[in-house]
C-alpha cells in the first residue's frame, strides 16, 4: 500500500475532501464543464448534465442551443434518429421532458407526439416531472440490496425530508430508486446528479446532504 | 402466378407461393394458428410470440407469421412443443389481465378467452398482485381498458400504416407498458378510428357507442353493403331483437380490405327508425286515405292506370334502392310507355382517403347506388343536399311515381295536380300526403338485394331485419304491377329480379347472383369500355 490514502472517486466522505475539483476527481482527461455550445459534435450531446444549472426560463432550441441542435443534427442521416439526444437537451435546460417540450421536439423533428411520447417515456433517465436540484438515485438492484441499499434510500429520505419520487418542499432534492448503477463492487452506490457516490453507508448521509445544500446557497 | 413450394403442415401437404408465411400457409389447410400481433394488414413484429410453431430442423420454435415457407419443410402446429410454448406464453398474458370477462365487451368473441379456453392451464400460478391501469377516453369512439390488454400494438400499428395519423404509440416499458395518445390529444378528428377496436384482439379497446349493449353471442351477423356511400364496403350488420347494434367491416381485398370509415360504422340509427309507413293505402275520392290488403291496392291501381295516357310518368327514385328495385321500377316506367326517370343524391366536397389502402374512401357519393341508377337510365337532379329539381315534377298532371325519396325538402301541395301519384317508401312524408296511392316498403337491412358501387361492382346484401307490418320490397311490388301489364312473369326473388335486370339492360349483362356471389362482381366490361 502506497502512503497516498486511497481516494473514491466519486465520494470523498472519508478523507472530509468536499473541496475536491472534478479535475482531481475525473483526472486529467475531464473536459470540465459542459461549453454552452455542447462541446465536440460527436459528444454535443452525450456528456453528463448537471441539474442544479438547468435553466427553466431560457427558450428550448434558441441561440447557443440552436447551433447545438444543428449540431446534433448533422451526425445522423434522418431527423428522427436525432430524438434521444434532443431530449437530452431539453432535459439538460429543463431538468425534466414536459408534454409541451415533447410537443416541440416532435414539430422540430417531424415526428408526432405521441412517438415522442413513446420514446421518452421508454427511457428511465429522462425525468418526465420536475425534480429537485439534485437528484438522488439510489440503486436498489441486488448487490447494493444486500449491502443495505434499503436503509440508504430510507435515510436519504429521512435527511432531506421527501417522500419516494417527490421534491423536498425547498426544491433541492428529488430521491429516487435506480436500477443497476453498474457499480456493483461498491455497494451501495448512490448517483447525485451525474456524480457517482459508492460505498454510501445510512452515517454518511447527513454529510453529503448537509454538502449538496452547502451547494446550492454556494450557486444562489 | 409465383413459384410454388410444398411443405408439411401437421402431416398434410399444402402448396403455396414463394414468400408466404406459415401461418397463411396454415390457414390454407385450415389450421388456425393462435396469434395476436399479426394482421394481414399490417407488418408482423412477430411481437406476441403466440404463434410459435415447431419446424424440423429448427434449433427453436419460429413464429409462424414471419417465417417464409420453405420446400419440403415439415411444421407442427400442434406438438407438444408448439402446445407447450403457447400454454407458457398465455400463462404470463394472464398475469396481469383482470378477467373480468363477465362485463368485458368483447367477451365471446375475443382471442385471448379462446386460445386460453383451447390451450391454457386452469388456474394461473402467479401469486403477486396485479398492476392496474384502469381505463382510458381516447377520444372518438374508443375507450381504452389498459388492464385487459395484451400489447400486440395491432392499434398502434394500424395509426402508423394504415391511417398513417401516428396519434397512438406505447408509453413506458416493460411490465408499465400502456397504449396511450398523446396526453388529452386523443383520436378526435380521425376518421378510420373504429377500425382499431375491430383489429383488438381482446377487451382492450371497446367502443363506446356498443358499450354494453349487447353480448357478442346474442347477435346475428348478416353479410351486407354498407349504404353510407359509393365505396360499398363489405360489412356485416350485428342484430339482436330486430335491431342493428352495430356494425362491423367483412374482408374483401377488392374493395375495402378489412376495413370501413367511422361515418359508415355509426350511420345505421335509421336503419332502425321506429315510425315506419306499414301499409298499403289508397286515398278515396273524399281524400281521407285508409289502410287496404296488397292484391286489392295494387289491383285498385292497375285500374287507375289503364285510364291514362301512354308515356306520361315522371319516376323520382332514390339512390339508396337496390339495382333490383330501380330495376324493376324502369321496367314498370316502360311498361306505362316510359317517360323521365330522375334521382337524387347528397354529394360531400371531399373524399376522405384511407392513406395506408388509398382505393378505399369515404366517397363524395353518399349515397350507394348511384352508379346503378345511373347504369338503369336514371338522371341525377338537384342539388348537393339532394334538394330541388322537382319544380316539374310537383306540377305534373300525368302518372308520378315516387320510391324512396321522401321529399322533405318539398311543399306539401307536391304533386297535387298529378293524375295518379304513387308514393312507395319507408317513411311517411308530408309531401306525400297527395298520393293516391301509398306504398311500404322494406329498407335494404330488411331485403335482398345488390348495390352497384363506384368502380362498378356490383354486391349483395342479405336481409338482417324482419320487415316492419306489410312493407314489401320494392321489386317484389313493382315487379307484380310490370308483369301484369306486360303479361310477363313476376319475379319471385331477388335473384328472379336480378336477371330480368340483366335481360334488360346491357351493363348488367350476363350477371347472375351466383356470379356476384359474396365477393361482388365488376358490370359487364364491354360495356364499361364502349362508353369511355
Amino acid at each position: 500500500m502506497s502512503d497516498v490514502p486511497l481516494k473514491n472517486p466519486g465520494w470523498a466522505g472519508n478523507t472530509g475532501e468536499f473541496d475536491l475539483t472534478e479535475e482531481q476527481i475525473r483526472g486529467e482527461d475531464f473536459v470540465g464543464e459542459r461549453p454552452l455550445h455542447g462541446g465536440h459534435s460527436s459528444v454535443s450531446a452525450t456528456m453528463p448534465y448537471m441539474l442544479i444549472e438547468k435553466n427553466p426560463e431560457a427558450e428550448l432550441f434558441e441561440g447557443e442551443y440552436q447551433e447545438r441542435l444543428k449540431k446534433i443534427l448533422t451526425r445522423y442521416p434522418k431527423k428522427r434518429a436525432a430524438l434521444l439526444p434532443v431530449l437530452s437537451m431539453v432535459q439538460e435546460l429543463r431538468g425534466h421532458v414536459s408534454p409541451e417540450s415533447m410537443d416541440r421536439v416532435a414539430e422540430l423533428l417531424d415526428l408526432s407526439p405521441a412517438y415522442v411520447r413513446g420514446v421518452a417515456t421508454f427511457y428511465t433517465m429522462y425525468n418526465k416531472r420536475p425534480v429537485g436540484r439534485h437528484l438522488v438515485q439510489v440503486c436498489t438492484n441486488i448487490s447494493c440490496n444486500l449491502c443495505g441499499a434499503d436503509e440508504v434510500l430510507a435515510a436519504f429520505l429521512e435527511c432531506t425530508g421527501t417522500e419516494l419520487g417527490e421534491t423536498s418542499e425547498d426544491g433541492d432534492f428529488t430521491v429516487i430508486e435506480a436500477e443497476c448503477l453498474a457499480a456493483c463492487g461498491f455497494p451501495t452506490c448512490v448517483q447525485i446528479n451525474s456524480r457517482y457516490f459508492e460505498n454510501v453507508t445510512p452515517a454518511d448521509i447527513p454529510e453529503i446532504v448537509k454538502h449538496l445544500r452547502a451547494q446550492v446557497k454556494e450557486s444562489a | 402466378m409465383a413459384e410454388l413450394v410444398t411443405l408439411t403442415i401437421d402431416g398434410q401437404e399444402v402448396s403455396v407461393p414463394r414468400g408466404t408465411t406459415i401461418l397463411e400457409a396454415a390457414k390454407k389447410i385450415g389450421k388456425q394458428v393462435p396469434h395476436y400481433c399479426y394482421h394481414p394488414g399490417m407488418s408482423s413484429p412477430a411481437m406476441c410470440r403466440l404463434c410459435l410453431v415447431e419446424v424440423e430442423g429448427a434449433p427453436k420454435s419460429m413464429p409462424s407469421c414471419v417465417t417464409a415457407v420453405m420446400e419440403d419443410q415439415i411444421v407442427h402446429t400442434e406438438s407438444k412443443q408448439a402446445v407447450g410454448n403457447r400454454a407458457g406464453v398465455l400463462e404470463f398474458y394472464l398475469v396481469n389481465h383482470p378477467l373480468d370477462c363477465p362485463i368485458c365487451d368483447m367477451s365471446g368473441e375475443c382471442d385471448l378467452q379462446d386460445y386460453v379456453h383451447a390451450e391454457g392451464r386452469a388456474h394461473g400460478r402467479s401469486e403477486e398482485p396485479k398492476r392496474v391501469f384502469g381505463r382510458d377516453d381516447f377520444g372518438g369512439d374508443v375507450l381504452f381498458y389498459g388492464d385487459r390488454c395484451v400489447m400486440c400494438t395491432r392499434c398502434v400499428r394500424f395509426m402508423n400504416e394504415v391511417e398513417q395519423d401516428e396519434r397512438l404509440t406505447v408509453v413506458e416499458r416493460g411490465n408499465r407498458s400502456v397504449i396511450d395518445t398523446f396526453f388529452e390529444e386523443g383520436l378526435e378528428g380521425t376518421h378510420w378510428h373504429g377500425n382499431i377496436v375491430d383489429i383488438c384482439p381482446v377487451g382492450a379497446l371497446v367502443s363506446k357507442e356498443f358499450l354494453y349493449k349487447a353480448r357478442a353471442w346474442d347477435l346475428e351477423h348478416t353479410p351486407s353493403i354498407c349504404p353510407s356511400c359509393s365505396q360499398g364496403c363489405n360489412i356485416e350488420l350485428h342484430t339482436r331483437d330486430n335491431l342493428i347494434q352495430r356494425i362491423k367491416p367483412r374482408e374483401n381485398l377488392e374493395v375495402n380490405g378489412w376495413w370501413m370509415c367511422d361515418y359508415g360504422r355509426h350511420n345505421h340509427e335509421w336503419m332502425n327508425r321506429g315510425i315506419r309507413l306499414e301499409d298499403p293505402s289508397v286515398r278515396t275520392l273524399d281524400g281521407a286515405a285508409g289502410p287496404m290488403k296488397w292484391r286489392d291496392a295494387l289491383e285498385q291501381l292497375l285500374q287507375h292506370v289503364g285510364v291514362m295516357g301512354e308515356g306520361r310518368v315522371k319516376a323520382v327514385a332514390t339512390p339508396f334502392a337496390s339495382n333490383e328495385d330501380l330495376g324493376t321500377l324502369a321496367e314498370l316506367v316502360g311498361a306505362l310507355g316510359g317517360g323521365d326517370m330522375v334521382y337524387r343524391s347528397v354529394r360531400v366536397e371531399e373524399e376522405v382517403v384511407l392513406k395506408g389502402f388509398p382505393t378505399l374512401a369515404r366517397r363524395k357519393d353518399l349515397a350507394p347506388n348511384t352508379n346503378g341508377a345511373e347504369l338503369i337510365g336514371f338522371t341525377r337532379v338537384g342539388d348537393d343536399q339532394a334538394a330541388g329539381g322537382l319544380e316539374d315534377i310537383a306540377k305534373y298532371d300525368g302518372i308520378v311515381i315516387i320510391m324512396g325519396d321522401e321529399l322533405s325538402d318539398q311543399a306539401e301541395d307536391f304533386g297535387r295536380e298529378a293524375g295518379l301519384f304513387v308514393y312507395l317508401g319507408d317513411q311517411q312524408s308530408p309531401a306525400a300526403s297527395n298520393a293516391h296511392f301509398v306504398f311500404p316498403l322494406t329498407t335494404f337491412a330488411e331485403q335482398e338485394g345488390s348495390f352497384t358501387n363506384i368502380a362498378r361492382r356490383v354486391q349483395r346484401f342479405s336481409p338482417a331485419l324482419e320487415p316492419s307490418g306489410m312493407a314489401r320490397p320494392a321489386w317484389l311490388i313493382l315487379g307484380a304491377l310490370a308483369a301484369e301489364l306486360n303479361n310477363g312473369d313476376a319475379p319471385r326473388s331477388a335473384a328472379d329480379a336480378f336477371s330480368g335486370l340483366a335481360r334488360r339492360v346491357e351493363a348488367f349483362a350476363g350477371l347472375t347472383y351466383q356470379d356476384i356471389g359474396i365477393r361482388g362482381a365488376v358490370v359487364n366490361e364491354t360495356y364499361v369500355l364502349s362508353e369511355s
